[in-house]
């Protein structure tokens, strides 16, 4: 019965189109608004994201060594500290470089230099983290180490911007949950006025004794269409001016990480067309049936 | 055809709408419910339709009880039923064509049967010059007659009108009766809710007079 009459379903959706051209670009503009309003939060998400990732990722220990310490001791420090779960990265700066560095820092009073005639600066590894929750834990066993002068990590900034970043997760999660529960209220709000301004024929068909399916499937699918199209328009728009903006920021910002991979992006705009069919499918769906009833 | 037992229906407001209906409808027949407005008159054709289930009672229609009726079932005891409503009900951004074939649509016909049919309601209405335009180009006469070719397009066994000739001037309303009367003798049974006195006294079928919820009358070649 269903793939039967599916031609006569698609065909009598589409009609609708045509019959109340107003009605479906009204009700299209709508959707596509609300869309849109959701997917500029989901970039703003991804992006603050990215951004929060990139922050932490900053974070970092810095292991300083004793002078004396043995090629042999070195080596064996440098893997005992790379067995450790949970290190991305470890770096040796040697007590050279660590010289070159400070002078490059001083500029132009790196003459102060000139008075010391010994480097007193110490080698170091310098150790990224994949995961910036444990790098207190895996500070303290690196201390433990053998030739191992001290060790740092920014303990405070640490701890201050894993909570910062954790409150910024939390409540950016909880305003797109939010967002998203109003659109679809909003969605399906709207499509209850299609329906309704159709809630003649739905009578009709019922008093002639239609099956419930036969005439909830043309309203299924022109829900659908409607979903789609607004998504697909809103996804449109939202792309070029995504990219606009982002051009616009880097002028401002360069050294700002934002996301411009369309891979990375590819998730929201699936998001936005399954917001948009589903609601629209589920929102018409619910709406006939309260008008079957006669 | 249709039978009631000690019906009772009540609303939610707490009115009583129907009170200890017992009636028998037989196969065939054409049968006027009058009475003044609110006596129960369209409850008591919804019940048949099964727009509502009675609060008491039996109501037997073709042999199915409709208080047992399971909401799956409705759409076909409705295929057996034409109703003919008072303001029409008809779509307006169909043509008169697609307003008789959505219904038969509606209820899986082929599209040769539609044709079929509808060419059939057309050889008996009338309006099969005007399949082309919309309803509200109609006149009143002529959309009644519309609604009356949507109700019988596929055969039903019992035609239901409520007030069909309410909007009519007497001419055109005469006009509707005789084609009743005539879809009538081809065997399809009749109730006809009406308040139509010239109509009704006119018809000389049975009438079956509802006051308050009762029936205080049941008389056959009846008058108003």
């Amino acid at each position: 019965m269903i793939f039967e009459n599916m031609g006569f379903y698609i065909k009598e959706a589409l009609l609708s189109f045509r019959r109340s051209t107003l009605m479906s670009m009204a009700t299209i503009l709508s959707i596509t608004t609300i869309l849109i309003i959701v997917g500029v939060l989901l970039l703003i998400s991804i992006n603050s994201s990215l951004f929060l990732k990139n922050l932490e990722s900053q974070l970092e220990i810095v292991v300083y060594l004793e002078d004396n310490i043995s090629k042999a001791e070195l080596k064996n420090l440098k893997s005992n500290i790379t067995s450790i779960d949970g290190i991305k990265e470890v770096k040796f700066v040697s007590k050279e470089e660590a010289y070159q560095r400070l002078s490059e820092d001083l500029g132009e009073q790196k003459d102060i230099l000139s008075a010391i005639e010994v480097n007193p600066l110490p080698a170091s590894f310098e150790i990224q983290v994949k995961d910036p929750k444990v790098i207190e834990q895996i500070a303290n066993r690196i201390v433990e180490f053998k030739k191992v002068e001290e060790v740092e990590y920014g303990r405070e900034t640490a701890e201050r911007l894993l909570n910062f970043t954790y409150i910024f997760r939390r409540a950016g999660m909880l305003v797109l949950a939010l967002l998203i529960f109003a659109s679809i209220l909003i969605i399906s709000n709207i499509i209850k006025i299609t329906v309704y301004a159709r809630r003649n024929e739905i009578e009709i068909m019922s008093l002639a004794g239609a099956t419930s399916w036969f005439i909830k499937w043309p309203f299924i699918i022109e829900g659908f269409l409607q979903g789609f199209i607004s998504a697909i328009f809103s996804i449109i728009i939202l792309y070029n001016f995504y990219f606009l903006a982002i051009n616009k920021v880097h002028q401002v910002i360069p050294f700002l990480p934002l996301v411009v991979d369309n891979i990375d992006l590819l998730p929201i705009g699936l998001a936005i067309v399954l917001l948009g069919s589903f609601v629209g499918i589920l929102g018409s769906m619910f709406s006939v049936g309260k008008y079957l009833d006669v | 055809m249709i039978r009631m037992f000690h019906v009772y229906k009540n609303y939610p407001n707490k009115i009583q709408a129907l009170r200890d209906i017992n009636i028998h409808i037989r196969k065939g027949e054409f049968v006027f419910l009058v009475g003044p407005t609110g006596a129960g008159k369209s409850t008591l054709l919804k019940l048949i339709y099964r727009g509502i289930v009675p609060t008491k009672g039996q109501v037997i229609v073709d042999g199915i009880n409709i208080a047992r009726l399971k909401p799956g079932y409705i759409p076909y005891l409705r295929r057996n039923i034409g109703i003919v409503f008072q303001d029409f009900k008809l779509l307006y951004d169909r043509t008169v064509y697609e307003n008789i074939s959505f219904g038969l649509k509606a209820i899986g016909a082929t599209n040769f049967e539609i044709r079929q049919q509808v060419k059939k309601v057309f050889n008996l209405v009338g309006l099969e010059h005007k399949k082309k335009i919309k309803p509200h180009l109609l006149s009143g006469g002529e959309q009644q007659k519309l609604c009356i070719a949507r109700a019988i397009a596929n055969e039903p066994l019992i035609l239901l009108t409520d007030e069909p000739t309410g909007n009519l001037d007497p001419y055109t309303s005469w006009e509707i009766m005789k084609l009743l009367f005539h879809i009538n003798i081809r065997g399809t049974t009749i109730v006809m809710a009406s308040h139509d006195k010239l109509m009704v006294d006119k018809a000389k079928k049975r009438v079956v007079r509802l006051e308050r919820g009762r029936i205080i009358e049941d008389t056959q070649r009846g008058i108003y």
